[in-house]
């Protein structure tokens, strides 16, 4: 009897401390954040917790569709030089101070004078004008029609204009104890151990219903995965390589859930080097010929993404012409053209040597093993290059110094991000290519801002860039998420109600 | 003054040059590499030519390298260690906020290695069992040869998923939150696998080095003299051959827990741990220049002192090399 009781006790223990904990939510997470400027430094590690802090004007939920934010409603002017954006009453700073248009006003303004991480994308706002407090009027120079889709983008977080007015922003204290008007309001962060959050009870919108958020920061993403698994977190966001995610699939308790990003893998030919065989567009056709996509999709993807078959990512459907495809894989044609291109095999069998230069990781490593078997049975010796990424940008996009060169990254959320990978000068264009015809097209299709009226210019530069080949694309990539299956309202299940990466709607259903 | 006073003045003196030619050295290599910060901190999503020039001048990187030396020269001896590139606050809060815990892990694993590692030497190199020496030798070529990142997952995945016993990673039960007594046996509770780690991968050092020494003493002249004369074996050991054959180890000791601030890095990392270790190979993938010089700068005086320390506890156990 006395031992069913102790039973009995320690078991409403239990229960009671499970219930306590189940207002928890653990993310593990990959890094430390830089801080908590989230506008002023480009910070992959602290973009997703300040999205659950901060809020956007306008932010891009899973889908890349926009959700309004602080700005219920935006009128483009005529001559698309004036953007008119209707601010949400009521809403409050987490300190208590209420969020008016001088905070709109600071944040874009502060970003171009101190060259913020989005100044690319924010750098032609001339003033912002505020006629009331909840009205925000931002001119530009020049007409620009992609404006909204990357001000819902990065580096654009609405900041508190009454505690950095008049301040350095790179020197703020409010960089390490952040003030938002997001779903959370941050609580502490241990350094190299987990940032803290709590629950806004005052937020303007639907939520948030879990009441600590806490970002585990686990680096190691074996490590991650061992936590996630033994309860120690209930999202895992530092994704594990992907030859594991198939036997993740596989344990009931876990969801695993793909979801297509406008991110693609590409290879880059160097072709600012006329000795290099790369400036041959026949040997460029013959490389994109001999690469077995399907094999990079199944051997080192896992089997998620599927190939690169156009010149522009297919998650943005409208700008994607489905017509302008990409050489199929064929060795015996990528043989012929090199035969055709003059480059013959030479009595060891080899035509010529590339350096295929690429990242480090284990996905990377595979990527680049699969391409050098392929390019080496059509008779090119492939020297393989492993760079961490401060040496990758310094050889590859400021030396120019590789044949070829493996990279991924974000083409959305608008066409025009194609300029700065292919246009002329391209900021991050690493072959070198310049094509006129390419370039007139990007410029123009940037100044109209109807979909239908833009498409013909981006479907003429993809036409463009299928007859030269500066890149093959190689395989789309598939953002990954990992969570347990009591945990409801992710932003992936709410389409059109959050923010990508917001916590808002997240529940625990044990 | 003493001479053993004069010996430790003159040791310690010695530091200062070394540091700062160390500093130097540093400062060069670490400009050598491929790679500009600003760029880096810029991003490769949307790489941005004015950003990148507005960082380099907020951070003086566009001065001469000989300029940008004599500035840090000069912010040293202010006792400034500079400002993160990365970070964006004082390289000697970043570091401060770390080091507990690298010292936490590195020097529990050093000191638990140190005394099981000559134990077990002191032990097997007592009994001449043949069995135990072999089985003692052929584990510490396993675990000396063993990755460290490697033996800390199978340390995971053993003792967190299998047996439930410890917590995969960090340091704190993030979930609870203790407070008081409950906080430090929780992180107790999270240093035990990355210390056991540490441990088992630097006991077989120890091990080996007093292990050997043991042997030569045992060949010494002055052992075979006792012997001849009849003192007993036992006595022989314990007051004369062990009080030599552990000094090499004192001196791996020393040098351990010099370069303990940074040389858990790996371990560090499988473990979620948040120390220096981790600190440093961020700043070096980044190519935060101040947080690194300011990382090795901490790493250079622990070692000097930790050999200075080494020096002196050496001239203390063994009085032959004070007068020299």
């Amino acid at each position: 009897m006395r031992k069913l009781f102790v039973f009995l006790l320690l078991s409403t223990c239990f229960f009671a401390a499970f219930a306590l904990a189940a207002q928890t939510l653990v993310v593990a997470y990959m890094g430390d954040p830089i801080w908590f400027n989230p506008c002023a430094k480009t910070d992959d590690y602290g973009a997703a917790i300040n999205r659950n802090i901060f809020d956007q004007l306008v932010a891009q939920d899973v889908n890349y569709d926009l959700v309004p934010q602080l700005a219920t409603s935006w009128e483009v002017s005529e001559d698309g030089k004036e953007y008119t954006f209707y601010l949400r009453k009521g809403v409050k700073w987490h300190d208590g101070e209420p969020f008016t248009s001088r905070d709109v006003k600071y944040t874009l303004e502060s970003i171009v004078t101190n060259k913020g991480s989005a100044y690319n994308n924010v750098a032609m706002i001339t003033e912002v004008v505020c006629p009331d407090d909840y009205t925000a009027v931002v001119k530009l120079q020049d007409p620009y029609a992609p404006f909204i889709p990357f001000l819902a983008w990065y580096g654009t977080q609405i900041m508190p204009a009454h505690l950095y007015e008049g301040t350095d922003w790179n020197d703020n204290p409010a960089n390490q104890k952040p003030v938002g008007t997001g779903p959370f309001k941050f609580v502490e962060w241990v350094k190299g151990d987990h940032v803290t959050l709590t629950k806004n009870e005052e937020y303007w919108g639907e939520g948030p219903y879990v009441d600590r958020l806490i970002f585990k920061i686990i680096p190691d993403p074996n490590t991650a995965l061992q936590a996630f698994l033994n309860g120690e977190a209930d999202i895992d966001q530092n994704r594990p390589g992907f030859n594991t995610l198939s036997i993740l699939k596989m344990n009931p308790e876990v969801n695993v859930v793909i979801n297509p990003s406008p991110s693609r893998y590409y290879l880059g030919f160097n072709l600012t080097d006329p000795a290099r065989p790369t400036t041959n567009l026949k040997v460029r056709q013959a490389i994109s010929c001999a690469i077995n996509k399907q094999a990079i999709v199944d051997k080192v993807l896992g089997g998620f993404g599927g190939i690169g078959e156009y010149f522009y990512t297919p998650a943005i459907p409208w700008a994607v012409d489905t017509n302008v495809k990409a050489a199929l894989y064929d060795p015996a044609k990528a043989d012929k053209l090199l035969d055709e291109a003059g480059y013959t095999r030479g009595n060891d069998g080899w035509r010529f040597a590339l350096d295929l230069l690429y990242f480090q990781g284990a996905d990377w490593t595979d990527m680049a093993a699969v391409i050098k078997e392929n390019l080496e049975k059509v008779g090119i010796k492939v020297n393989l290059g492993e760079y961490e990424i401060a040496t990758w940008i310094e050889k590859v996009l400021n030396a120019h110094n590789y044949d070829i060169a493996l990279l991924n990254g974000f083409q959305g959320p608008d066409p025009a991000n194609l300029t700065m990978r292919v246009a002329t000068g391209g900021s991050l264009n690493i072959m070198g290519y310049s094509n006129e015809v390419v370039d007139w097209n990007l410029k123009e299709a940037a100044k109209v801002s109807d979909i239908e009226l833009r498409k013909p210019y981006y479907y003429a530069a993809q036409a463009q860039l299928a007859a030269d080949a500066p890149f093959v694309p190689l395989a789309e990539v598939s953002y990954i998420y990992i969570f347990k299956t009591y945990v409801e309202g992710m932003d992936i299940e709410n389409p059109g109600k959050i923010g990508t990466g917001s916590y808002a709607l997240t529940k625990l259903n044990f | 003054m003493s001479s053993f006073a004069r010996y430790i003045i003159r040791r310690s003196l010695s530091i200062v040059p070394m540091v700062l030619l160390i500093i130097a050295l540093n400062f060069f290599i670490i400009h050598l590499a491929p790679g500009n910060p600003a760029q880096l901190i810029s991003g490769l999503e949307q790489p941005s030519v004015e950003v990148v020039k507005a960082l380099e001048e907020q951070y003086g990187l566009d001065k001469p390298l000989v300029l940008q030396l004599g500035l840090y020269y000069k912010n040293i001896f202010q006792g400034n260690l500079g400002y993160s590139f990365i970070y964006g606050t004082s390289v000697n809060g970043l570091i401060a906020e770390r080091i507990g815990a690298t010292i936490l892990l590195t020097v529990s694993a050093a000191v638990i290695a140190f005394a099981l590692g000559t134990l077990i030497a002191v032990l097997v190199g007592r009994r001449k069992t043949r069995i135990l020496d072999s089985i003692f030798s052929v584990l510490s070529y396993v675990f000396y040869a063993m990755p460290s990142f490697w033996l800390a997952l199978v340390m995971i995945l053993l003792f967190s998923s299998t047996f439930k016993l410890f917590p995969t990673s960090g340091m704190f039960n993030v979930r609870a939150s203790y407070e008081g007594w409950a906080k430090i046996w929780d992180i107790l509770h999270h240093l035990f696998l990355p210390c056991l780690t540490l441990a088992l991968i630097q006991i077989p050092v120890f091990f080996r080095v007093t292990r050997s020494s043991i042997d030569q003493v045992n060949q010494d002249e002055y052992i075979t003299t006792f012997t001849a004369i009849g003192l007993p074996r036992k006595k022989i050991y314990r007051k004369y051959v062990l009080k030599n054959a552990i000094l090499p180890g004192i001196t791996i000791f020393g040098l351990t827990l010099g370069y303990s601030i940074a040389g858990a890095a790996l371990v560090e990392i499988v473990f979620a741990w948040p120390g220096m270790g981790r600190l440093m190979l961020d700043a070096v993938f980044r190519r935060d220049y101040n947080l690194l010089l300011g990382i090795y700068f901490v790493m250079a005086v622990c070692i000097c002192v930790a050999i200075l320390l080494t020096d002196v506890v050496y001239a203390f156990v063994d009085p032959r090399i004070r007068y020299q």
